[in-house]
């Protein structure tokens, strides 16, 4: 048996897709189980269509993100913090192949990822569309944008899909290393000088509505995720992931005398959850469809990248070299 | 366009996306499944995919993304469609493999203290 | 004055180091495949850090400032690194031949210091033997595949090494100490390195079916060790201590 492709017909529009009721039950009573569900595995349509939207949107974050902070290798002051970041954003790259790769075992082509990244058909993470402006901004990228991460990427390896799992098992292991390389930059701001800090803090603010905008947007608002959650595709809702965490990390704003440029900011005593100002989720929409600051750049850059290697691709393309899926 | 925060990107030419770009079927290559041996004695273990348009380009590309982050003495690459494989769902083909039907091929399934006491109790003295 | 030599020495490899590593690690997020970001970015971290333990021996065993201020804030001019290193970018074809040319000439290099008189040389020698296998490999295998690729890969690599042959010949432009680095057996000395280079970037390049150029001017490529630069490298020294610069006396 020859199981390395994994082609799939994909939906028409509106099209209503009706899964075969024994298979669903089964491939339902294994996700039930705790069991994973693995490349070759029968799943439904939705199943598969998400997970691809979702890693794959994860692996151009990745990829994308890479540049923000790519910008600042060169300028790092001093060693260590230079050989951390280039280390740092090395592993995002790395995280971007690792998760193409899951995605591809899905069925769809890494070229064509990368063809709807640049054409802006599919998304990335927000986060990636504003400038770092200040070396500050490196460390709060580095510290409070990572940490969201892996709040997010934590709780997701503990989903269904077996190769995304497993990728972000490494992903996690090794953003530990970005969370402690971001904090320890943050932290040497936060108890510099005073223009170290108050660099710092302009940073804080300039990052806070992104960070507010990083677990997307209310689940009152959001899209319905019920059954996406039945599947463990989607492991927590947007709310619950906002408030682990600002549980976790922003007692260590906190701790440094820094300021969350939020007037209703505070944690309910009462009610344990934190309290706050929504953020302009209109502004979210638009920068995720194409206004933001930096969204052009960012493509163009990526773009820049395809088409400049291009020659080198195709020197040693051989088409005798039918490509596959990868198994896992 | 406007000048980048970025002083490497300045120094790049960019060009305004406009829609028509797209990278062909096949152009980055095709996957190669990457084994990643920890230390002498251990087995190689499956650790992801990689592309690559020939082996030795794999092995160099391996190198990095799988060996400079963990303990590594060596990696082997295979093209993904050598690679032949069992179909997940015919799991229940190897479902019984432990069952207690089994036992006839197990430590476990083989017991005799209980007659050798039983020997050395009524053979004492 | 042989603790000058060495120090010039030193200097001049770890400032070679330092600015290569710089330019290589412009290409992280920006190269041909995703995998190539990753093996470039090592490649480029392990020359930075190759600078770093170079000026560690000059603080530690000769009385220099520390790293980070040597490497990030001394003035242009007391820089040693050869034009070759200084050479922006440009193209994968340029970026892949100069390092191709460099990291033959690096290992060379320490392959030398591992029966250095001078035991901290010795010492990162051996240490970093292993380390120095990769990029080698890495260069060898592309320039193979790509010189034995298609036409165009072929013309564009030929083309980068004809452009860029003399310059890199800088490399091997003689320090002021030359003669006291030999005979004091502390380094045989750039011309040895530079006929051993020949002898192993030779073949790789036949098997890629790529000419060596005629060396039309020697020296072209000259002045590096002697603190005279291009246009390039001030604008990179700038960039590298932007941050720093705003307060040299803090931690960052």
């Amino acid at each position: 048996m020859y199981g390395s492709s994994a082609a799939f017909d994909t939906p028409k529009k509106g099209e209503e897709i009706v899964e075969d009721p024994k298979k669903l039950a089964i491939f339902e009573a294994r996700i039930e189980r705790g069991e994973k569900i693995e490349p070759n595995d029968w799943m439904p349509h939705e199943y598969r269509r998400q997970l691809i939207r979702m890693i794959e949107q994860h692996a151009h974050s990745e990829i994308i993100g890479a540049l923000p902070e790519g910008t600042w290798i060169t300028r790092a002051p001093g060693f260590k913090r230079k050989l951390a970041l280039i280390a740092k954003v090395q592993d995002e790259i790395g995280h971007g192949h690792l998760l193409y790769a899951a995605a591809e075992t899905l069925g769809k082509s890494r070229e064509e990822m990368i063809n709807d990244l640049i054409n802006g058909k599919s998304k990335y993470s927000n986060v990636f569309n504003y400038p770092a402006k200040t070396w500050a901004d490196v460390t709060v990228i580095g510290f409070l944008i990572d940490a969201g991460a892996i709040v997010n990427q934590l709780i997701n390896a503990t989903g269904s899909y077996g190769p995304y799992c497993r990728a972000l098992e490494r992903i996690c292991y090794e953003e530990s290393f970005h969370l402690k390389q971001g904090h320890e930059g943050f932290v040497y701001l936060a108890t510099g000088t005073p223009l170290q800090r108050k660099m710092l803090q302009d940073a804080i603010n300039r990052w806070w509505e992104p960070i507010m905008h990083f677990f997307g947007p209310p689940d009152k608002i959001s899209q319905h995720t019920e059954k996406l959650m039945k599947w463990k595709v989607k492991m927590a809702t947007n709310d619950d992931m906002r408030q682990k965490f600002f549980d976790q990390y922003i007692p260590k704003v906190y701790e440094l005398g820094l300021t969350i440029p939020d007037p209703k900011f505070k944690k309910n005593d009462e009610t344990g959850k934190w309290e706050y100002t929504e953020p302009d989720w209109d502004r979210f929409f638009e920068v995720i469809n194409g206004n933001g600051p930096c969204n052009k750049e960012r493509l163009e850059v990526r773009r820049w990248a395809e088409e400049h290697g291009r020659w080198v691709r195709n020197a040693l393309y051989d088409p005798k070299y039918k490509s596959v899926m990868p198994l896992a | 366009m406007e000048n980048s925060l970025d002083p490497r990107i300045n120094r790049l030419s960019l060009i305004k996306n406009d829609g028509s770009f797209a990278l062909e079927k096949g152009e980055n290559w095709h996957t190669y499944e990457v084994f990643h041996l920890k230390k002498r004695g251990d087995h190689h273990k499956h650790v992801g995919s990689l592309h690559a348009p020939t082996p030795e380009i794999a092995l160099v590309f391996a190198k990095e993304q799988f060996g400079r982050r963990q303990k590594c003495v060596n990696l082997w690459v295979v093209p993904s469609r050598e690679v032949y494989t069992f179909n997940m769902e015919d799991e229940d083909m190897f479902a019984t493999a432990s069952s207690p039907e089994k036992k006839y091929r197990d430590a476990s399934g083989f017991k005799v203290r209980d007659k050798i006491a039983e020997y050395k109790k009524t053979h004492a003295g | 004055m042989k603790k000058k030599a060495i120090k010039d020495l030193i200097y001049k490899m770890a400032d070679d180091e330092l600015i290569i590593g710089h330019r290589n690690s412009e290409w992280t997020g920006l190269g041909p495949i995703i995998e190539e970001d990753i093996s470039f970015s090592s490649m480029a971290q392990d020359k930075i850090g190759h600078a770093l333990a170079l000026y560690t021996i000059l603080q530690e065993t000769f009385g220099e400032p520390d790293p980070d201020t040597v490497a990030f804030l001394r003035p242009g001019k007391e820089f040693k690194c050869c034009h070759f290193t200084e050479m922006p970018n440009g193209e994968y074809d340029f970026s892949l031949i100069r390092h191709f040319l460099f990291d033959h000439a690096e290992k060379i290099r320490y392959e030398y210091l591992e029966s250095s008189s001078e035991q901290n040389l010795v010492n990162l020698a051996k240490k970093i033997t292993g380390e120095l296998k990769y990029p080698v490999l890495h260069a060898d295998t592309f320039i193979h595949q790509l010189g034995n690729g298609s036409e165009e890969s072929h013309a564009r690599l030929q083309t980068a090494i004809n452009e860029c042959f003399d310059q890199s010949l800088g490399i091997f432009e003689l320090g002021e100490f030359e003669q006291e680095l030999i005979d004091n057996k502390v380094f045989p000395g750039e011309k040895a390195l530079r006929s051993r280079w020949f002898e192993e970037i030779t073949p790789v390049l036949e098997g890629a079916k790529l000419k060596l150029p005629d060396i039309k001017n020697e020296e072209v490529g000259f002045g590096g060790r002697k603190g005279h630069h291009t246009e390039h490298l001030q604008p990179l020294l700038d960039e590298m201590s932007e941050v720093l610069t705003i307060d040299p006396e803090t931690k960052w």
